[in-house]
């Protein structure tokens, strides 16, 4: 089984009299394990994709099965047990709350599944060790550089350990040698079992990836292996 | 369970926003300090009233013409009433075998006293018999009151209330000197000791007491104004008293079976009761007026966490994008306003009895914490917390993520 399966997905926002159709019938499947890139230029749908990915929004039409299980019939308090538990998300500008600490921030989905205050502490704090952060945890994403703050984004996307890294243009927003070294962090992830699915406008980067899908106009374009000899980065 | 860190969320929202937080709290505490300083104050007075009231005792009773008149219609059947006549005092005390003591006490109003040219008006000049002093709480600080000779005798002498002594002996001792009363001579044998009123005027200082049978060689016997104060042998008697001098005065009076009294029998209880229910609307209104300041308290509460969850829009889609679902967000967002609702509470009702009691202290009113005043504040500060807080905390809690997250 698939770990996600969409069939014919669509999503159309009505605006005014106008319905704009974001994504137009899009029909995949991702394994456990893989690691793919979403590419495509702006506005042909990426964020929406990854959004209806997230379950932090819902398809309207068509089918989306994530380990099995249809989103489209959940309710509210399901979908946010899905982006609780199975779903780790990293966006472009990063979305940390700027008065907290990156270990408040790190423990914040712990804090909605009703891990005991230490065990959220002991969590985070491995969490913050795996990206490299454990020095500075208790500084504000201020106080933190671009590519400091996104590692505190993938330190909490990961502190659950969900079943699904979502990663949305997360390199967007940081110099070149910043974004390398986040790639390496997410070949990391990836050869340690993470799914990751990453939306990116750079061919550079999405060749870090084993698969690339192509979106064009709220429709998939193309969809192919990356060859190992293609691979960036050295993590084959 | 999960509320707990949700409660500690809350907390650091607040906390983060220290300046916009006080300000919201002090609108909270300027309401309950209000209302609970009003309800603080009129409890103290009522209170101050029923301190009074008791110094009857609770086995005294009065009998008299008038009674407790409140209405019109009461006031015309009253004035009909035949007065006391002469034989009446001695009728109860020989008749009533549950009464221990009867005393008479009557007066003219209010008169002119004089010494040496001085003259005070508005005090007044009551006879009453020697056992008088036993059954009212009324205390001798100098002299003493005037004894059953000094009534049989008809002696002119006179008891003089601390305002009286004041007013006009400032700085002399006043027993054995003189004093006028609408041109007799009576000597001074005794003061009173000061009682104070609950407003703070000496109007229950003012007066002079002679010895009955004088008072009634000056004036006459006046049955409209008598007043026969009863003390029944016990409390638990009281009752049986009462009836036994109802059906004494009836008969006396020829009252018909199937007709009502046609005299009043007064005790503290039923004075208590009566004004209590004339003050019960004026009171209920300051209460009201007051309270309309809580309610602005949660309107500025509410008004505040409609800002905040507008500002905070993005912070609510981080939230949920992590997996904090509506209720948590809505518990969340409802206890910022709790917190700011109950401590503003608490502040305000500590803070509105201090203010009372510093009040009431002016008119020597001492009053001391009231355990159903601070419940109920503290239960209404929680339900205004609820109220005010509700709508702001759905509205946070009904936000798209997606929208949220893009949230400028
Ligand atoms: N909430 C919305 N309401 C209306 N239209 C929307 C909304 N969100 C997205 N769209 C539209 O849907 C289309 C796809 O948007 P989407 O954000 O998925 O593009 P994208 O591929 O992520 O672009 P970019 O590379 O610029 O991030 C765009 O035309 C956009 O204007
Ligand atoms: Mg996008």
């Amino acid at each position: 089984m698939a770990l996600i399966e969409t069939d014919n997905l669509w999503k159309t926002y009505i605006m005014g009299s106008e319905h704009l159709h974001a994504l137009r019938g899009v029909t995949m499947s991702i394994e456990k394990g893989e690691y793919v890139a979403i590419m495509g230029p702006s506005g042909s749908g990426k964020s929406t994709l990854m959004n209806l990915i997230g379950c932090l929004d819902t398809p309207t039409k068509g089918e989306y099965k994530l380990n099995g299980k249809t989103v489209g019939n959940m309710n509210d308090d399901e979908l946010a047990n899905i982006r609780n538990r199975e779903i780790g998300f990293v966006f472009q500008t990063f979305n940390l709350l700027p008065r907290a600490s990156a270990l408040h921030n790190v423990e914040l989905p712990l804090i909605y599944n009703g891990t005991s205050a230490s065990e959220r502490r002991q969590q985070a704090e491995e969490a913050l060790t795996k990206v490299e952060l454990s020095e500075r945890m208790f500084h504000k994403p201020s106080e933190l550089s671009g590519g400091q703050r996104q590692r505190v984004a993938v330190a909490r996307a990961l502190v659950n350990n969900p079943s699904l890294l979502l990663a949305d243009e997360p390199t967007g927003n940081l110099d070149s040698k910043t974004s390398q070294e986040m790639m390496k962090l997410f070949n990391l992830l990836h050869e340690r079992g993470n799914t990751i699915i990453l939306v990116t406008h750079e061919r550079d980067i999405a060749l870090h990836a084993h698969r690339v899908l192509s979106i064009l106009d709220g429709q998939l374009a193309s969809d192919e292996r990356v060859a190992v000899g293609e691979r960036n980065g050295a993590s084959g | 369970m999960i509320v707990v860190p949700l409660i500690g969320l809350a907390w650091q929202a607040l906390w983060a926003n220290k300046l916009r937080s006080g300000l919201t709290l002090l609108g909270v505490v300027v309401g309950f300090t209000s209302v609970m300083t009003i309800i603080s104050a009129l409890e103290g007075m009522m209170g101050a009233i029923e301190d009074d009231l008791a110094r009857l005792g609770p086995t005294t009773f009065i009998v008299q013409k008038w009674g407790i008149v409140t209405s019109e219609e009461q006031w015309l059947e009253v004035v009909k009433r035949k007065p006391f006549d002469k034989e009446t005092g001695e009728l109860i005390s020989e008749g009533c075998e549950l009464c221990e003591t009867v005393a008479y006490s009557t007066g003219t109003g209010t008169d002119n006293v004089q010494y040496r040219g001085t003259n005070i008006r508005d005090v007044r000049v009551s006879g009453t018999t020697a056992d008088y002093i036993d059954i009212v709480d009324l205390e001798v600080s100098e002299g003493r009151f005037h004894s059953f000779e000094d009534d049989v005798y008809r002696r002119h002498v006179a008891f003089i209330g601390d305002a009286v002594r004041e007013r006009l002996y400032e700085g002399l001792d006043p027993i054995g000197r003189d004093v006028r009363i609408d041109g007799v001579k009576y000597t001074i044998i005794g003061v009173a000791k000061k009682q104070g009123g609950v407003f703070g005027g000496d109007e229950r200082d003012s007066f002079v007491m002679i010895p009955f049978e004088t008072f009634t060689k000056h004036y006459g016997f006046r049955g409209e104004r008598m007043n026969y104060f009863v003390k029944a042998q016990s409390l638990e008697t009281m009752d049986q008293a009462m009836d036994e001098v109802r059906m004494i005065l009836r008969a006396k009076r020829h009252v018909p079976y199937d007709k009502p009294d046609d005299f009043a029998i007064l005790t503290a209880d039923n004075i208590l009761e009566f004004l209590n229910s004339v003050t019960r609307m004026f009171r209920l209104g300051l209460v009201g007026v007051s309270s309309v300041s809580v309610v602005v308290g949660g309107i500025v509460v509410m008004n505040i966490m409609m800002v905040s969850v507008s500002e905070r829009t993005r912070e609510i889609g981080i939230r949920k994008s992590v997996g904090a679902k509506q209720s948590h967000i809505l518990t969340q967002f409802l206890f910022e306003a709790l917190i700011t609702t109950f401590s503003g509470g608490l502040i305000g009702i500590i803070a509105g009895f201090l203010v009372a009691k510093s009040l009431v202290g002016m008119i020597d009113v001492d009053i001391s914490p009231s355990g159903l005043a601070i419940t109920l504040g503290l239960s209404i500060s929680v339900g205004i917390g609820v109220i005010f807080g509700i709508y702001p905390a759905m509205k946070a809690a009904r936000l798209d993520p997606i929208k949220a997250l893009s949230y400028e």
